[in-house]
């Protein structure tokens, strides 16, 4: 059970590695990289605090094997800012109090931010479809769907 | 009104930043070198007794770093209270609910750790057990704690004025059975935590809403001085009571394997671990009996509640106490009693969970009252409006309310539109039935737990003008932090960017009893509030002195400080900051600050007197569309009035009533373990159903203005109130749409259809 | 003994380049040491909460190219690859066009995390009697190509794929190459509802799917697929043929949902009781014809 040499584009950089085919990509992620802003919930993706975009999609990085990061390119939310500059969804989770223990966020962000990609002017209905597999226990929701609003408008015109 | 800078505005959280790009670290994001992974090994029976324990194959595979049992804890055991300490770290002589930890493994790795949990060998003889507390009650029953007769684990009764003579007048009398259903916090972070035992003690980064408990725990359990025992609070993913205010297994075991071994040692437990054996709401069975005269004034209330504890006492006596002490509001009653009852099961354990003890009673109560009303044809509005209290008032049992919103949040309710929409009792056309509920309640906020009532702060001035502030209040998301450093900047005339909070450390912030009860605004707020006046004082001594002036006449505004009415005798607080810090050897500013509200006591054992600082009111209105064939509920509308007193942070006070109201939404129509033998046969995210985005209404906020005398600027609790508010209002909701009343939470789907079916029939 | 396990057991992985070489794995597989996956959704919980026997080594298909399409024809009809995933049939323009039913039913599968990486044919080999793709399937009168070594290959109706809880005619040495389904008759109406409690990211109690056609008010190539009522997803043939052939009126309707209920075969579970779900196939098979008028 050899380990296994992968290649892959985290956050922009390209990275060589070594994993045990038995690792998934949250823990390679969390504990070979140090990216600790993807948390583990449920560990078996019905919570989706895990959520990285792997390939311009989401997943439950704790569903996937480490070793298939391999070719892929890999976002998480430590990749979103541009230095001081936060994404427009981070600003707007910031703004709106679209968190609040802040747990579900990084996935939560992840999920918000693949769906505006795709669809740049959600109505409240997709908004609430495309965060349907990220659990939040403090907020009720409400003030993540009115973050994600104001984030599609921030983004208007290819901001 | 006073006009603010800082209080009272719209401010975007302090912590949003670093929640926003994950640089926010909680307990299971530490890690450190050398250090190992602590896993529990834990019970396949509810109740057995443990013959033997042969760890000799796991300490021999290799990476295993040492392996841990009950008796290495030396008998020590905890609980709330002195009487009730009965819980130990591990299971000695036997195990009590099912996946109970028995033995525990310190290795190299994770995988290694749970590899090695596999080669423990643990002979169990298997002990008959009981998971129904009303069976447990009876004489013969199996007993989970040998020396606890009829598995009586709490009991508390109260017996105001004469309930038989309030009966005797009422024109109608019901009796109803209730039960309220076993539902658990639901944080997505499992508890984790990394521990390191060196010469200076214990050092613990644990997720932890209470971290001062711990604190004790570790000292009590380790036998060290509390100044060796050190909590340091990373940021926590959500907690609402129970579980992350108390200690647990995986604590403990770190602690003894770091001391054991000089390394550091970390422990996260997974989600199935949580819903199988974390603490939870306790289920509750509460038989009610309420007298009405004609025009729907209570006339006397009687209660009997019966309690699942589960195997462990925790913090079950402060459940039961909430149960009956605080049914006296917010409708008048003059007659009441109270028999609480909490009884030991071989389930899981019940504890504290966001609306403690309150959600429980008031559920039954608000039912049973607007199934009165409508046997009396009286509307569901006008019978809590006859009933409410005003303020000030005194209850039966000396629970003193100064400021009290309940009537003008009902009556807005009642003028709003959604109201009209109400089905009253007509059929619709189609399956789809549209129902409106409604519903008034009260929680305590400021909550005092006996012995655990201190809270301070310190607030240190740089030299540069900005502010380190100090508190032992922990911010486990509700934001606590945010309208703490909004307080300090208020009173110094400063920006919040301006005040750094700390995460507590034991070692360094003040002593505080933590998130719970909603008492960090009002009680760590006061703190935060003379802390901050402490140092003002200071510096207005130093700016009087200057400019030859009363230290009265300071004002402090704008990041600015100035003479009132000499506006040329002005400066930058930053200059003022540096003209105090240098005037001399010893010019330390530091102010100390400590919570001076409500401090008369309590009568735990009557229920006598106020277990809280202040109390707020929220009213409640529901609209549901309910499917008649198949049950599907949707709730598609809420509007809350809440009396918070004052909203100190509105956006924050909004996020919190929305949150706790979801909660309840959720406890009412969809959450509950399901049980068998004390399995929890449902312990994933998939089966106990808390509501996702598609689920949730769209949500109304109005605030309802009191200023409370006690609580800084105002402020009273906001969150646990729309906890509680939340069923009775979905379910007084369901019963319009579908014209059956159900007395059991949750109501699913197939309770509807079956009770329509049976309604037909 | 209780252990709540994080980790995923120590295992081997392995990535064919072909069909073939993956099924050259598979011809040698005592005791199940090689274990074919695709997304992973399914079986990575499941070897995480020790549910399934570990395998020695994991065989990652996905690096067997030419097996993730979504291929239409109309005379051949629809082939779906055993790694088009869940997502991919869902967003379908084709299938969405031409077999709604199918793309409602993957889009009622969990998350769209969870759909981004899972397959169809990973719903229906996992063969839990809920999956909501087989009610659709079979519907369709889907039908899956099944694989060997040296061309082994075998084509299994729907209808006969599932044989129990967990268990299909998918031997140790096959896999599922795609999934194909002929061309639906013209005029043909589907839909596939499913009741759950929450809205979203939950198990259907019940799901029902219908297909028929409306010809001179006449019912005809009527389908109605069940799932969560039985040991396996299930086809009402007794309801169908009720409808067949029959001209349409309200209380036919009512006597052939009535039909379908009765050959339903639920179990009580935590979720839901058996008498619950009979009474819920009634309701939905009624409403699903009505729907498809």
């Amino acid at each position: 059970m050899a380990m296994k040499k992968i290649k892959f584009v985290l956050n922009g950089e390209t990275c060589e590695w070594e994993v045990k085919p038995w690792r998934t990509l949250l823990e390679m992620l969390r504990e070979d990289f140090q990216l600790t802003g993807t948390k583990e919930g449920c560990g078996e993706g019905e919570c989706g605090s895990c959520t990285v975009i792997m390939g311009g999609k989401t997943v439950n990085s704790c569903l996937v094997p480490a070793v298939e990061a391999d070719g892929q390119e890999i976002l998480t939310i430590e990749g979103l800012a541009h230095g001081e500059n936060l994404h427009p969804v981070q600003e707007a989770f910031v703004e709106k109090a679209g968190m609040q223990c802040g747990f579900c966020t990084p996935g939560m962000i992840m999920s918000a931010k693949a769906l505006l990609d795709e669809n740049p002017e959600p109505s409240e209905n997709e908004i609430r479809e495309g965060i349907a597999g990220n659990f939040c226990r403090c907020t009720g929701y409400t003030k993540i769907f009115e973050s994600i609003q104001a984030a599609a408008e921030a983004m208007k015109g290819g901001k | 009104m006073e006009e603010y800078s800082v209080i009272g505005k719209r401010i975007p959280r302090v912590d949003g930043r670093v929640k926003v790009t994950g640089e926010a670290r909680y307990a299971a994001d530490y890690s450190m070198p050398g250090m190992l992974w602590c896993k529990m090994l834990r019970s396949p029976y509810p109740h057995a007794r443990i013959v033997s324990i042969d760890t000799s194959r796991a300490e021999k595979l290799p990476g295993v770093k040492g392996v841990l049992t009950g008796k290495d804890f030396n008998g020590w055991t905890w609980g709330w209270m002195p009487k009730t300490r009965d819980e130990p770290p591990l299971a000695v002589d036997k195990v009590r609910y099912l996946a109970e930890a028995v033995a525990a493994v310190a290795a190299i790795d994770e995988d290694t750790a749970e590899e090695a949990t596999e080669l423990i060998k643990v002979e169990y003889e298997e002990l008959p057990g009981v998971f129904d507390p009303e069976e447990a009650m009876k004489e013969g029953a199996p007993r989970v704690h040998d020396y606890v007769k009829n598995n009586l684990s709490w009991d508390f009764h109260m017996d105001f004025g004469d309930v038989d003579k309030g009966f005797g007048e009422a024109d109608l009398v019901r009796e109803d059975r209730f039960e309220t259903g076993r539902v658990i916090t639901g944080y997505l972070e499992p508890p984790a935590a990394v521990a390191l035992w060196d010469s200076g003690g214990i050092t613990i980064w644990a997720a932890k809403q209470s971290p001062y408990f711990v604190y004790r725990h570790l000292a009590a359990c380790f036998n060290l001085p509390l100044n060796k025992v050190r909590i340091i609070q990373p940021f926590i993913g959500a907690g609402f009571g129970g579980t992350k205010n108390d200690s647990l297994a995986g604590d403990f075991c770190s602690v003894l394997f770091s001391k054991r071994t000089g390394r550091p040692v970390k422990f996260v437990y997974n989600m199935h671990e949580v819903l199988m054996t974390c603490r939870r709401r306790h289920n509750m069975i509460i038989h009610n009996k309420m007298g009405m005269k004609k025009d729907g004034i209570i006339t006397a209330m009687q209660s009997k509640v019966i309690a699942d504890g589960g195997a462990y006492t925790a913090i079950g006596p402060l459940t039961m106490y909430l149960t009956g002490s605080i049914s006296t509001l917010p409708y008048k009653l003059p007659h009441f009693r109270h028999d609480a009852y909490r009884i030991f099961t071989n389930n899981p354990i019940g504890a504290a969970m966001r609306g403690h003890g309150v959600t429980h009673t008031r559920f039954a109560a608000e039912i049973q009252m607007e199934m009165m009303a409508e046997e009396l044809g009286i509307d569901p509005i006008e019978v809590r409006l006859k009933n409410a209290i005003t303020a000030p008032y005194e209850t039966i049992n000396k629970v003193t309310v100064h400021t009290c919103g309940l009537k003008e949040g009902l009556k807005t309710l009642s003028e709003n539109p959604k109201w009209k929409k109400r089905s009253g009792g007509s059929p619709p056309e189609g399956p789809l039935s549209h129902g409106v509920g409604i519903s008034g309640t009260a929680y305590l906020g400021g909550a005092r737990q006996r012995g655990h009532q201190s809270c301070g702060a310190v607030v240190r001035l740089c030299e540069d003008g900005t502010i380190d502030y100090l508190t032992g209040a922990t911010d486990c998301g509700q934001g606590s932090d945010t309208v703490l450093v909004q307080i300090v900047a208020e009173e110094l005339g400063l920006g919040v960017e301006d005040v750094d909070i700390k995460r507590v450390d034991t070692a360094v912030t003040p002593c505080d009893a933590g998130s719970y009860g909603s008492r960090v605004t009002v009680l760590a707020g006061g703190a935060a509030r003379n802390a901050a006046r402490d140092v003002k004082r200071q510096l207005a001594e130093v700016a009087a002195r200057n400019w030859e002036v009363d230290p009265g006449d300071i004002i402090f505004k704008d990041q600015r400080v100035y003479v009132k009415g000499e506006p040329e005798k002005a400066m930058p607080f930053r200059k003022l900051a540096q003209v105090a810090c240098y005037a001399g050897s010893g010019a330390v500013i530091i102010g100390r600050g400590y919570s001076q509200y409500g401090i008369e006591e309590l009568d735990f054992d009557k229920g006598i007197g106020n277990a809280g600082t202040s109390y707020s009111f929220t009213s409640q209105l529901t609209e549901v569309d309910v499917d008649l064939e198949t049950g599907f509920v949707k709730c598609t509308d809420m509007v809350i009035a809440h009396d918070c007193g004052r909203p100190l942070n509105p956006i924050n006070v909004e996020a919190q009533n929305q949150g706790g109201a979801i909660q309840g939404m959720g406890q009412a129509m969809y959450e509950r373990f399901a049980m068998d033998l004390g399995k929890t046969l449902n312990a994933n995210l998939a089966d106990y159903k808390m509501p996702l985005s598609t689920d949730v209404p769209n949500i109304e906020l109005i605030d309802i203005i009191t200023d409370d005398p006690n609580g800084p600027y105002g402020a009273k609790e906001a969150s646990e109130g729309s906890t509680v508010s939340s069923p009775p209002s979905v379910v007084s909701a369901i019963h319009d749409a579908t014209g059956i009343w159900f007395k059991e939470q949750p109501v699913t789907p197939e309770k509807i259809v079956m009770a329509l079916k049976k309604k037909r029939e | 003994m209780v252990t709540f396990y994080r980790r995923l057991p120590k295992m081997g992985y392995v990535k064919p380049g072909s069909l073939e070489e993956a099924l050259e794995l598979l011809e040698k597989n005592p005791n199940g040491r090689y274990r074919v996956y695709a997304g992973g959704t399914d079986v990575i919980p499941k070897l995480k909460g020790r549910v399934i026997q570990s395998p020695e080594i994991l065989v990652d298909l996905k690096g067997v190219s030419d097996l993730d399409h979504i291929d239409f024809d109309e005379q051949k009809g629809l082939y779906i690859g055993a790694l088009a995933t869940v997502r991919s049939v869902e967003t379908s323009p084709v299938i969405k066009e031409r077999y709604p039913i199918l793309s409602q039913a993957a889009g009622s599968i969990a998350s769209i995390q969870v759909r981004n990486r899972g397959t169809i044919t990973g719903n229906i080999c996992n063969a839990v009697p809920s999956a909501d793709s087989a009610p659709a399937l079979l519907c369709l009168d889907a039908r899956v190509l099944l694989y060997s070594k040296n061309g082994g290959e075998r084509t299994v109706d729907i209808t006969d794929f599932f044989k129990g809880p967990g268990l299909t005619v998918l031997q140790p040495n096959e896999i599922l190459r795609e999934i194909n389904i002929s061309a639906s008759p013209e005029n043909s109406r589907s839909v596939y509802i499913k009741l759950s409690p929450r809205s979203r990211m939950d198990l259907a109690v019940v799901g029902v799917g219908v297909l028929l056609t409306k010809t001179n008010g006449t019912f005809r190539n009527v389908r109605i697929g069940l799932g969560a009522v039985a040991p396996t997803p299930i086809r009402a043939l007794k309801a169908e043929a009720m409808l067949e052939g029959s001209e349409v009126n309200d209380d036919l309707i009512i006597n052939a949902a009535r039909t379908a209920s009765e050959e339903s075969r639920p179990i009580d579970d935590h979720r839901a009781s058996a008498e619950y779900r009979k009474m819920m196939v009634e309701v939905l098979v009624k409403r699903a014809i009505h729907q498809c008028l």
